[in-house]
């Protein structure tokens, strides 16, 4: 009788033992690799760049099938948008594909009250319209990118554009640029570029999330710009390259750094990120990046969240969310066209997303 | 009997009796409530100005008047001016009314009318109510997918190799643009337009009409000599009001415009209203002074259509001596 | 020509002009409800358009039925704040406002029903969104409550004017005080109006969308919360129309069919209600 008693409470220890703090892990039995925290019931808002959408769509949903006690509402919004409903607090979480930049920081009270964390790694197609000719053939180098987006390369048979594609039988049609009229993450990365290869750009126009366009009708969000391309012949735009991608769009084939035509994908931004070993919320440009497989207009998307938060419960599953997110939710972006995060990266996330916490407690526990 | 017949009548009692107290209290308890309703209103009213006033004023105090003469919009140097957002306002606005008047006074002619051809007057009265009800998001959608491709391919095109004379029609048109959003005005305009001339033009004595025709106007002359000049000013106000909707409309506008904060003679070119402008970058304006921009813009906005629609409701009210049936 | 001739002619050269307008007028209705229905039915017929949520790119299927519970609901708060209120504020017009305050709420009233609907938009991420940190529905029916008040007090208003006095006076007659002759006399007389009115505006409420932008926010999982964000019709028409997907665009089709059959049965629903009324 002693003994079944002893035996009873030891298995009953071992049980509390199991089930207690909170945040249970459960081994991942299709990875193998680190556990997943279990999170508390949560429904989490988050509002952002459209860069990304696609994985965090595919990923929210993913998470809520495995974790059916958290829902995941995300937004594409736009960079620019996410960050100023994070700093209004009525979203968890903001997206933007660009780092809070001083301005920002300040404006929500100091950039060591957030923390930011790099989710994935894509890059950006110029994306066309144009009766006979198909995806890939056309060949753009950062000058006539420059010059279309400036404005001063008006109709497709341009001298400029035809010394590359010789090849081509460009029409005598009118370019017509497509724009982001959004504050959008993906319009800095690409701006970030022209700033980089063009002189006259940098002192035309500059970087940012909202630029003075020069030419070109604006749309709204990556989407927008995606759908206005496809349905305006003559049409061209960056769109990042998920989009490309899914709806089957045309892009041109890009002369990176090294001078080599590269047709954007995965494994291009892969190229160009891993040229770029320090890359932080303070330094995280990675266009133009050397090498000869390097897809020129590459970029990280961030996520960004209050280092307390308020909600103990909420932020809990907010950050058993972002771990999920670097670590086993990577597959999903992978199928989506974007690049594995790379895992320094995911290990810095990790490293930063520790820092979070409600009160004095820390909330996310995980061995690695 | 009672107290009427005594020599001295006893004071009412100084205890209020049941009776008494229950309809005292009743009538009072229900007019306070509604006298508290009206004052929600009111104070809603109040609220509405705070809640746009008071965000306004950093962008208000920064760029004062010369507001409303700049061409700026930028968001990196945080310098605004509205000024192409009012004249893609006015331009489309413009537009709208242009096509809706003539359309819609005479589709109103047409239902007022006592007598001729009775077949369409149902239908047709019918068909623009129908219209009216139909939600501007759904009208954008078909304007953004149907309306642009056609006149990108046909009419702009066409409009320019008839009248490519005038700097209206010049320039290439990507099929968003001033004139694809005031054809989509006009369309949403129409019901308010017709409604409303149709109640001015009733209103119009019969007698004035008949006497007309008795001296042996054809209806023709009666409508140009006698009718219209009487309703003068009623139509002033439909037109008015037509006015006010079109100012205000958002949702559709957005989708076609081609949201491009720019001035330009073509009218097949991208531009920016008022409501799109607030619209797009709401959610994503960063500090006092752009988010205040917005909500100057806002304040722009809204006191226009307000000043619109009161001058509007004057002249329809005066004229036809009864509310306007249209919202 | 002589002179009687060219008035002729006049005459119905205006009258051809006028029938080409009616003609003209007409179109647009016509071609709306054409496409609408032709681009819209196929995704209504598509299985799960009604029961799923919509499925991230990748995932097949999906449908608007975070959107159809988002609208009814947003509409249904707003409703239910702005229907008691905006009858009682049309009684206290016609029972007690002909006089400066009762023109000051009239006026007001004018005032709202002329504003660019963004602004409602504008009311409630101030008054709500700010105040409580949090998109959500319910910050949604505040500002719809706000573009519905108007429009169901006056025709509270108007209902109750036609009432004939003679109702009023043959009940206070009767020793009934004045609040009872309103409540159970006036009011149900005047019912058929104000129910009329109450689902004018709401259907009205359904169908808007710049209201919503800032306030619902959207939400593309099913969401009965109130205080949560929540997708509606109207947003994803919108959202959908400038997505690229033309799976989404092939939903925004069906879900602005379907905000119209929405639309158009509330207001047949309501001009039946009149007539049986009448009766």
């Amino acid at each position: 009788m002693k003994r079944i008693l002893v035996a009873v409470s030891v298995a009953a220890g071992v049980l509390l033992a199991a089930c207690g703090g909170n945040t249970t892990a459960v081994t991942n039995p299709s990875t193998g690799g680190p556990t997943m925290p279990i999170p508390p019931q949560a429904a989490l808002i988050g509002a952002g760049a459209t860069f990304p959408k696609p994985f965090y769509d595919a990923a929210t949903y993913a998470y809520n099938l495995k974790f059916s006690q958290v829902s995941i509402n995300y937004q594409g919004v736009g960079s620019g948008a996410g960050i100023q409903q994070l700093t209004k607090k009525t979203v968890d979480f903001g997206a933007s594909d660009v780092p809070l930049k001083p301005s920002e920081a300040a404006a929500i009270g100091g950039s060591d009250k957030v923390v930011q964390i790099a989710t994935t790694l894509g890059t950006e197609s110029l994306a066309y319209n144009l009766q006979g000719i198909s995806g890939g053939q056309l060949k753009l180098t950062p000058d006539t990118i420059a010059g279309i987006f400036l404005g001063t390369i008006k109709k497709w048979n341009d001298p400029a554009l035809k010394t590359d594609n010789g090849s081509l039988n460009l029409p005598d049609q009118d370019i017509r640029v497509v724009h982001r009229s959004d504050g959008s993450g993906t319009t800095y990365i690409f701006t970030d570029y022209l700033s980089t290869v063009s002189a006259d750009w940098a002192s035309k126009v500059g970087t940012g999330k909202s630029v003075s366009w020069p030419v070109g009708d604006g749309a709204s969000g990556n989407g927008g710009v995606a759908s206005r391309i496809t349905q305006t012949p003559g049409a061209i735009g960056y769109v990042e390259l998920a989009y490309v991608l899914q709806t089957k769009m045309m892009q041109a084939a890009l002369k990176n750094h090294d001078g080599n035509f590269v047709i954007p994908s995965a494994a291009g931004a892969t190229a160009a990120a891993n040229r770029f070993i320090g890359t932080s919320p303070s330094q995280f440009s990675i266009v133009d990046a050397p090498g000869n497989d390097s897809a020129p207009i590459s970029g990280y998307s961030w996520i960004m969240l209050y280092k307390d938060q308020s909600d103990k419960t909420k932020g809990t599953a907010l950050v058993d969310f972002l771990y999920w997110l670097v670590t086993d939710g990577q597959q999903y972006a992978v199928n989506l066209h974007y690049a594995k995060l790379p895992s320094r990266m995911a290990s810095y996330d990790i490293f930063v997303l520790k820092d979070v916490s409600s009160g004095r407690s820390a909330l996310l526990s995980v061995s690695s | 009997m009672g107290q009427g017949t005594a020599e001295r009548v006893a004071p009412p009692p100084l205890v209020v009796t049941r009776r008494q107290r229950r309809r005292i209290s009743g009538d009072g308890v229900f007019r306070a409530i509604a006298v508290a309703a009206a004052a929600l209103i009111l104070l809603i009213a109040v609220i509405f100005v705070v809640a746009l006033v008071i965000p306004a004023l950093p962008a208000v105090t920064r760029f004062g008047l010369g507001f409303f003469t700049s061409r700026t919009w930028d968001p990196v140097k945080t310098q605004f001016g509205a000024l192409a957002a009012i004249y893609g306002t006015v331009v489309t606005s413009a537009i709208a009314l242009l096509i809706a008047f003539p359309i819609g006074l005479a589709a109103a002619l047409y239902l007022a009318e006592e007598s001729g051809l009775r077949l369409l007057r149902g239908p047709l009265s019918f068909a623009i109510e129908l219209l009216a009800g139909i939600p501007s998001v759904v009208i954008g959608l078909w304007a953004f997918f149907i309306l642009t491709p056609l006149m990108r391919d046909k009419v702009d095109p066409f409009l320019n190799h008839t009248l490519g004379f005038l700097p209206l029609f010049r320039g290439s048109a990507s099929g968003y643009g001033y004139l694809t959003a005031g054809l989509v005005l006009a369309i949403m305009v129409l019901p308010i337009m017709i409604a409303l001339s149709r109640d001015v033009i009733r209103a119009v004595p019969r007698a004035l009409r008949e006497a007309s025709l008795a001296l042996g106007a054809t209806n023709a002359e009666t409508i140009w000599s006698v009718i219209l000049p009487y309703a003068r000013v009623g139509i002033t106000g439909a037109v008015l009001l037509s006015l006010g909707r079109a100012l205000g409309e958002t949702i559709a506008v957005t989708m076609v415009i081609g949201n491009r904060n720019e001035i330009s003679a073509s009218l097949f070119a991208s531009g920016y209203t008022l409501p799109s402008v607030i619209a797009n970058e709401f959610t994503e304006a960063v500090g006092n002074v752009y988010l205040g921009a917005l909500f100057y813009l806002g304040l722009v906005l809204v006191l226009i259509t307000i000043t619109v629609n009161v001058l509007a409701r004057l002249l329809v009210w005066r004229f036809t001596g009864s509310e306007p049936t249209a919202a | 020509m002589s002179r009687p001739l060219v008035r002729i002619f006049v005459d119905r050269l205006v009258a051809a002009l006028i029938a080409l307008c009616v003609v003209v007028a007409v179109i647009p209705i016509l071609v709306l409800l054409l496409f609408v229905v032709v681009k819209g039915l196929p995704g209504l017929l598509t299985p799960g358009f009604f029961t799923d949520p919509p499925h991230p790119q990748g995932v097949p299927g999906g449908g608007v039925l975070n959107a159809i519970i988002g609208t009814l609901e947003i509409v249904g708060v707003a409703s239910l704040m702005a229907v008691p209120i905006g009858a009682l504020i049309g009684i206290f017009l016609s029972e007690y406002g002909r006089n400066q305050v009762g023109d000051t709420v009239r006026f007001i009233s004018d005032v709202l029903t002329g504003l660019p609907s963004i602004a409602f938009g504008i009311f409630g991420y101030t008054v709500v969104v700010l105040t409580t940190h949090h998109f959500s529905a319910i910050s949604a029916s505040v500002a719809l409550a706000v573009l519905m008040l108007p429009v169901i007090l006056r025709a509270t208003e108007s209902a109750l004017t036609l009432v004939p006095q003679a109702l009023r006076e043959a009940g206070l007659a009767l020793g009934a005080p004045r609040w009872r002759v309103t409540l159970e006399i006036v009011v149900p007389a005047a019912l058929g109006g104000i129910v009329t009115g109450a689902l004018l505006a709401m259907a009205r409420a359904a169908g808007e969308t710049a209201p919503l932008l800032f306030t619902a926010f959207g939400n593309d999982l099913v969401q009965t919360n109130p205080l949560q964000p929540m997708g509606a019709l109207a947003l994803t028409v919108f959202r959908n129309a400038l997505s690229p997907y033309p799976n989404l665009q092939d939903q925004a089709w069906a879900a602005a069919l379907l905000l119209v059959l929405l639309v158009a049965s509330v207001n047949i629903l309501a001009r039946a209600y009149v007539r049986r009324i009448q009766r």
